[in-house]
């Protein structure tokens, strides 16, 4: 619902991010977070919009390198799919 | 319990062209139980109609509400001072919910967002089966409390057919053949000879809408 | 401490003293003595790795591309050298193919004198090889060169598993010669010796030497200070049943100096050591603590929300970077905003104080302070807002530091605007916020053991030692479990005393009530606020037990071996049968003993190692040896695990003659009884050829089996792991908790174990037990999630997705509750919730929803 909210309200992009898998501190909330994640990215494909808008990484609290990876990462995969179509 | 899904998308799209103002209408009971067309589904069908009217530069003005059952005249009542206000209205209950909505508001234009789609059972989060037809004739008490009419393709009531096959169906070897499964089970709680007995079949031929009053229930006038 | 300077790179200029606004820097500063007063001591000074420079055969310090194990969790880590892309030091390859040597600086008398294992070098080497691949996609080779593997913590041996046969890391059984570089690659030769005794060579881009755990000198200095005794190898000396006891009352040790081991081992020494060191102090418990006097809570319904901003400059942090001012003005536009402030350091005492002062001056009701992690900082902000009546959860923080001034320090500009973005979404969420009000609960001061084995007793003893009324259940007719089958330990600690000793210690203490041949029928109840049903004794007469904490110390069996004749011939018997024979009868009549290993361990149906099996074994033969130095006896194995101080009695076993044959898995060893004798068949690896050993007894080295707790755990909602053993809530970090709060866990219920290392866990539990019991009330987290029951259509959607079982259809009530005292706050039934009856207090969906909103009313 927030992911869904946050792209409805002009995000051009929304990253979820998880435990590793298997670690986390409620047991499978972050299994249950990605099949979130790709429910809400079949919706917006649904609605004609880019699925890949949202996405769920995952990394322990440990990963500072690699959550600053992942951002760059997510900035420019969002770069490269222009803004979202619902800000014009 | 009634179980339901959610239309494709493309075709709520579809139905709603041309409304600029749709009110979406969930159902507090079987479909909210079944992850269907209850507060949350309701929200979520909106948030992407109103993405795609936007991304189609056809903004629709969407509302919601959540009404107990769509099947129960006084829930209805909730939606007398808002259906005006709208061009059409979306129904997110059973087949019955959206005729009864349509039937109170028969100058509004009623779409259904949802296909009504079994009488079910639930087997874990978002998992159902089907288990129950209607047919108005239980025979569960003759056939071990598996139904023929459910559970055989071809929905006999007296003994499988000829392609019941080592103990699956025909149709598919991962289906198993209903009165395999009744043979077993009557046969495991001694009560075999109940197979024997004849239950003749339901006449689903002409079928009219039916109506169902309980006994005790009668209103004088209709004695 | 939170920085150190490092001397060697200093100048001395000490402007940094000068610098510091919070004047938090002493650049003079000497060291100076304080005199503390203390009840109690515990030494945990650690441990350092074995440093191998100097020593020709592995060529450390001389060979850029051979590292220590540590040096190689360097190169692994993000925050390392290479930032964790796996390079070799040389000239930043990627390795193609590593070596990993094991024992460097353990297991060996000659080289360095340290005849003890490390315990922990054949785990790290093998996760260290995984992590190599992990971060090398693709091609890499990956060898470890070892003696025996020693994988025998719980689910180590999966562990080890899943290395050699699904994700390729080769391992060699080996003695390694010598190692040299060719000059012009860099790479590195192994030679060594295979099983078979041949001279192999192979070339590696990088070889990892599997350093060992020292004792470091300035810890032998304390030691010598304090007048501890050490063994030879300066660990601190202790007793087989006093694990964490130095030889000086009042002194206790934990961790590697008290001998060599894994984390979990450490963390339940830990826990051990607390707990001794506690309840020589426990009737001073609470007296030094001062309890903070709270004003009552103002009324704030129905009032507008009136919220003040408080913005944090942390020096020069955030203030450096962002226009703190900026925002700060920014802050005062908003919505409902009727103050705003900037702060040096938000956090620092005088700065509560301020805010404060400031809460009452503007009759403020919500608060946001945008400053650093609500992570570290918050709890002790909304102490602030309590000290003076205002509900805790009324605030509300934006991370202005962590989130945006550290990481956007090169685009100031960029990091003032979302600064504002962040203030902004807070300002909008304090606005909608809500008090919460904290349930608290009793604590029930009375704990439950479920076992009376050398676990369970201990637990019991330490906790009514600690002050606490203690049940302790046996479901047997006597107290003492496994360890009435045992005589003595491997040091020669005496177990049948032991336990007449400590049953008798447990039946005299007031504080214990014993409950034998009782069974648990019945169970409810949260943290704190236990009930259990139990039926008891031969006239199953019902007790009801009320309890705040549960300590599960069910224990573990022999394995019951149907292999190698065993039923069938009196001649074939278990380690513990054979120890028994040899105190009663000796070994004089005895020519040849031969011994099997891994008798229902580390096979199809049990992958696990059962760990003391190997120590069991080298004590018989010492034992046979002592008793007629004359007698034979082969111990046929896999590996000899003999991890930590054990080491020694496999040297001694040696050098007393016991023979030692390697068995392979796929051929193990054939054992035939006919009118001759007895016959036992062993492939020999190193001569490869059969040999056959007449034998007077065959005795099976048999593994655990996990006590039948199928029920129980079904009962009390326990889980456990295919094996039967419970679950601990954390294999590394909580290896006494049980994932539930209040319920913990010890002995060989949890897994395999010697009785040193049952005894260390149960006063753990007992300690983490006596941390829970300590409180008389708990305040009970506000953060849970609440049913509309109004709106809710029982679809049991929440029931079933809640990881913790904790909403349940209530039967007498018609309605789904959830109960807070349960609720551990994820949120999951708040979002499956179809008809959002659901919500989680403070994280509500418009207390989420609004901050979206405000996020991206702003623009992006």
């Amino acid at each position: 619902m927030y992911l869904l909210r946050a792209i409805q309200k002009g995000a051009d992009g929304v990253y979820v991010v998880g435990c590793l898998e298997g670690t986390c501190h409620y047991n499978e909330g972050n299994f249950r977070a990605s099949e979130r994640v790709k429910h809400v990215q079949m919706l917006l494909e649904e609605v004609g919009l880019e699925g890949d808008r949202v996405r769920m990484y995952n990394l322990s609290s440990g990963e500072g390198p690699t959550f600053a990876a992942y951002a760059k990462e997510m900035t420019e995969h969002i770069r490269k799919l222009g803004p979202n179509r619902l800000n014009k | 319990m009634i179980v339901a899904k959610r239309k494709p998308f493309e075709e709520i799209k579809e139905m709603l062209k041309g409304y600029k103002k749709v009110l979406n209408v969930g159902c507090g009971t079987c479909v909210a139980v079944c992850l269907a067309g209850g507060e949350k589904e309701v929200d979520v069908l909106n948030i992407e109609l109103d993405m795609a009217g936007k991304l189609d530069e056809n903004p629709i003005e969407l509302g919601a509400m959540t009404i107990e059952r769509q099947c129960d005249r006084e829930y209805l009542e909730a939606l007398d001072p808002l259906v005006d206000d709208y061009d059409a209205i979306l129904s997110m209950a059973c087949g019955a919910g959206i005729q009864f909505l349509a039937e109170r508001y028969p100058h509004k234009p009623i779409f259904p967002a949802v296909d009504t789609t079994f009488i079910g059972v639930n087997q874990g989060v978002g998992w159902y089966e089907e288990r129950c037809r209607s047919c108005g004739s239980c025979v569960l008490g003759l056939t071990g409390g598996i139904c023929p009419v459910t559970m055989c393709a071809k929905g006999l009531y007296n003994g499988p057919c000829g392609g019941t096959n080592k103990g699956s169906c025909e149709i598919d070897k991962d289906q198993p053949c209903a009165w395999y499964l009744i043979y077993e089970r009557l046969s495991r709680q001694g009560r075999l000879d109940n197979i024997l007995k004849f239950s003749p079949a339901t006449d689903w031929q002409n079928q009219i809408p039916r109506t169902l009053i309980q006994p005790g229930y009668k209103k004088s006038e209709e004695v | 401490m939170a920085y150190a300077i490092d001397l060697d790179t200093c100048v001395g200029c000490g402007l940094c003293e000068n610098m510091c606004m919070a004047k938090a820097i002493k650049y003079n500063d000497e060291e100076h003595e304080t005199n503390v007063r203390v009840g109690s001591i515990i030494l945990s000074p650690g441990t350092q790795g074995f440093d191998p420079t100097g020593y020709d055969i592995w060529g450390y310090g001389r060979f850029p591309n051979v590292v220590t194990s540590e040096g190689f969790e360097r190169i692994l880590s993000a925050g390392g050298p290479y930032f964790g892309h796996v390079m070799r030091p040389l000239d930043r390859e990627e390795p193609k193919r590593i070596a990993w040597l094991q024992c460097v600086g353990s297991r060996d008398t000659h080289r360095c004198g340290n005849d003890y294992c490390s315990s922990v070098c054949c785990m790290y080497a093998v996760k260290e090889a995984m992590i190599a691949k992990e971060h090398i996609h693709g091609d890499i080779d990956t060898v470890i060169f070892y003696m025996d593997m020693r994988t025998v913590g719980k689910d180590y041996e999966k562990y080890f598993l899943r290395a050699r046969d699904k994700d390729g890391v080769r391992f060699v059984k080996s003695r390694v010669h010598s190692i040299d570089e060719i000059p012009e690659t860099g790479d590195l030769t192994v030679t060594y010796a295979d099983e078979s005794g041949n001279i192999i060579e192979e070339i590696f881009s990088m070889v990892v030497l599997s350093v060992g755990l020292t004792i470091p000198d300035t810890a032998i200095e304390l030691a010598n200070r304090l007048d501890i005794d050490l063994n030879k190898n300066n660990f601190v000396k202790t007793g087989p049943f006093t694990p964490v006891a130095t030889s000086r009352p009042g002194i206790y040790t934990c961790g590697v100096f008290q001998g060599p081991k894994d984390i979990p081992g450490s963390v339940i020494e830990a826990s051990a050591a607390a707990c001794l060191a506690g309840a020589d102090l426990s009737e001073a418990r609470g007296k030094d603590t001062k309890v903070i006097e709270l004003p009552k809570q103002k009324d704030i319904t129905g009032e507008e929300p009136r919220i003040g901003v408080f913005v944090c400059n942390c020096g020069i942090n955030i203030g450096g970077i962002i226009d703190v001012t900026s925002v700060q003005d920014y802050s005062a536009k908003l919505p409902n905003v009727v103050f705003t402030d900037q702060n040096l350091f938000t956090c620092s005492q005088d700065t509560q104080e301020k805010i404060k002062e400031k809460i009452k001056e503007h009759n403020l009701n919500r608060v946001v302070v945008a400053s650093c992690s609500p992570k570290t900082h918050e709890p002790m902000f909304m102490e602030t807002l309590e000290a003076c009546g205002l509900n805790r959860y009324l605030f509300e923080m934006a991370n202005i530091r962590n989130q945006d001034s550290w990481i956007h320090s090169k685009t100031p500009d960029l990091a003032t605007q979302k600064a504002k973005d962040l203030v902004r979404m807070s300002v909008a969420r304090a606005a909608a916020l809500n008090p919460l009000k904290e349930k608290i609960i009793n604590v029930i001061q009375r704990a439950l053991v479920i076992g009376g084995g050398i676990a369970g007793m201990n637990s019991a003893l330490s906790l009514a030692h600690q002050g606490f009324d203690v049940v302790i259940l046996e479901k047997d007719r006597e107290l003492g479990g496994f360890s009435r089958k045992l005589i003595h330990t491997i040091e020669g600690g005496d177990v049948q005393a032991y336990i007449k000793e400590l049953i008798g210690k447990i039946s005299a203490h007031h504080r214990i009530n014993i409950l034998k041949e009782a069974n648990v029928t019945a169970f409810g109840g949260y943290k704190g606020n236990f009930t259990t049903d139990v039926i008891v004794g031969p006239d199953k007469e019902k007790h009801i037990i009320k309890h705040g904490v549960i300590i599960v110390a069910t224990g573990a069996n022999e394995y019951q071996p149907h292999e190698y004749l065993y039923g069938d011939d009196d001649r074939v018997m278990t380690q513990v049968e054979l120890a028994d024979r040899l105190e009663n009868k000796g070994a004089s009549d005895l020519k040849n003993i031969v011994m099997i290993q891994c008798v229902g361990s580390r096979n199809d149906e049990n992958q696990e190692c059962s760990r003391i099996c190997c120590q069991s074994a080298i004590k018989n033969a010492l034992d046979v040896k002592e008793s007629n130095p004359d007698a034979q006896v082969f111990i046929l194995y896999r590996d000899i695990r003999t991890y930590g101080l054990l080491e020694g009695f496999y040297t001694e076993a040696r050098r007393k003659g016991v023979i030692f044959i390697q068995y392979k898995q796929d051929n193990p060893p054939d054992v035939q009884a006919d009118s001759q004798g007895l016959f036992v068949t062993v492939r020999d690896h190193v001569l490869e050829r059969d040999i056959r050993i007449q034998t007077d007894l065959l005795a099976l080295s048999t593994g655990f089996v996990a006590a039948d707790t199928e029920k129980l755990s079904r009962i009390m909602k326990l889980n456990r792991n295919p094996e039967g053993y419970f679950l601990e809530a954390h294999v590394k970090l909580r290896p006494v908790d049980m994932p539930g709060d209040g319920i913990f866990l010890c002995g060989t219920a949890h897994g395999p174990k010697l009785i040193s290392e049952a005894i260390s866990q149960a006063q753990a539990a007992a300690s983490r037990a006596t941390t829970f019991l300590a409180n008389s009330e708990i305040k009970l987290s506000a953060i849970t999630a609440k049913v509309d029951i109004e709106h809710c259509v029982k679809c049991l959607t929440c029931v079933r997705s809640c990881p913790f079982e904790v909403p349940v259809f209530n039967l007498t009530e018609k309605v789904i509750e959830i109960d807070e005292a349960m609720c551990h706050g994820c949120g999951v039934c708040a979002g499956v919730c179809p008809r959002q009856a659901i919500q989680l207090s403070f994280y509500e969906d418009d207390q989420i929803a609004c901050k979206i909103d405000a996020l991206l009313a702003g623009g992006m």
